[in-house]
């Protein structure tokens, strides 16, 4: 089922790799226009060369999430280019491993509050506008499982995740009767370089995928696939929910 | 130069932390106070190497990554 996205134009924070990455290019082939949005642009270089195989509505603008003027500035380029915002996803994020809370560096923590939870702020904030402007639209935040569980390698992440979910459902009460529904997700272990990175070590991985009860950890794809849904007009009944896609893990460790 | 080498030390062996000093090296220079010739260091020499780094440094390489890339600010500091 091909064009699920047609006429749609959506903005993707993140874009340079793992989950954004994977949702320009599922974007793109569902036929919406697709701008990536990222602080590398080597990454974004690459992520537009493999989406023009698919589409040549892709665009992508470099920016710093943390910084409201650039983030500003993304939004109003997009809106110049294709001339509306309907979908913006939020998967920009940054984990840094800290530890225990009493030991945590102040600027480890803002690091990640202003990526992570301030930086989603600022793209809700300067997005609602574009939105309410025409039919409103669907917003997907990405959080995370260390949102929902504690999640002991990096509390501010952990936190700056939690946050995320919440903002997701308190905004969602606000825009959902102007148009613009709100979701988030939660995504377990998913093959991305930051988790690859923040795992230290390859044998992780692989240590992760054994016990995990699919055998394996995620795909961004598999995460894409579950954003392109709560960016289309299929779950227009669907607003201020957030989204467990960790292929079951949760649900077996709670039964341990 | 400590201060420098201790940002370079996280960043190799943290690929979140890595990504900060790769992409936004102003909010780092900010946060770490650092003089106008460590953010020279930072953001030319230091970040080439970050840049050349697999992700992740598999733990047995990171002290010898680790001081490489301080070896390489202690040289251009001096």
């Amino acid at each position: 089922m091909a064009g699920r996205l047609t006429d749609k134009i959506a903005l993707v924070t993140g874009g340079a790799s793992g989950i954004g990455r994977a949702t320009v290019l599922r974007f793109a082939e569902e036929g919406a226009a697709v701008v990536a949005a990222d602080r590398n642009p080597g990454g974004l270089e690459q992520t537009k060369s493999l989406a023009q195989k698919i589409s040549p509505d892709i665009e992508t603008v470099t920016v710093d999430v943390s910084k409201l003027d650039q983030v500003e500035r993304m939004v109003d380029t997009t809106v110049e280019r294709f001339g509306r915002l309907d979908v913006l996803v939020n998967a920009a994020g940054v984990l840094i491993l800290t530890p225990p809370l009493a030991e945590v560096d102040e600027r480890h923590w803002d690091l990640m509050m202003s990526t992570n939870l301030k930086g989603l702020f600022f793209c809700c904030k300067a997005a609602i506008p574009a939105m309410l402007k025409t039919d409103g639209g669907s917003i997907v935040n990405i959080a995370s499982m260390a949102g929902v569980q504690a999640y002991s390698q990096s509390l501010p992440y952990a936190v700056s995740k939690a946050g995320i979910i919440h903002l997701n459902s308190v905004a969602a009460s606000q825009y959902t009767s102007q148009g613009i529904r709100m979701n988030c997700i939660a995504p377990g272990f998913v093959d991305t370089p930051q988790a690859r990175g923040s795992t230290r070590s390859t044998e992780v991985i692989e240590k992760a995928a054994r016990y995990h009860p699919l055998g394996r950890i995620g795909r961004p794809e598999e995460i894409a696939n579950t954003i392109l849904f709560l960016a289309s007009d299929e779950s227009s009944y669907i607003s201020g929910s957030t989204f467990v896609v960790d292929g079951g893990s949760w649900s077996v460790a709670s039964r341990l | 130069m400590e201060k420098l080498i201790e940002i370079t030390n996280k960043a190799v062996a943290d690929y979140g932390f890595r990504q900060i000093v790769q992409w936004s090296p102003e909010d780092i220079v900010a946060q770490w106070q650092l003089s106008s010739r460590e953010a020279e260091v930072l953001t030319g020499v230091v970040k080439d190497e970050l840049d050349r780094l697999p992700i992740p440094v598999e733990p047995p390489d990171v002290p010898q990554e680790q001081e490489r890339v301080a070896g390489i600010i202690r040289q251009a500091l001096s």
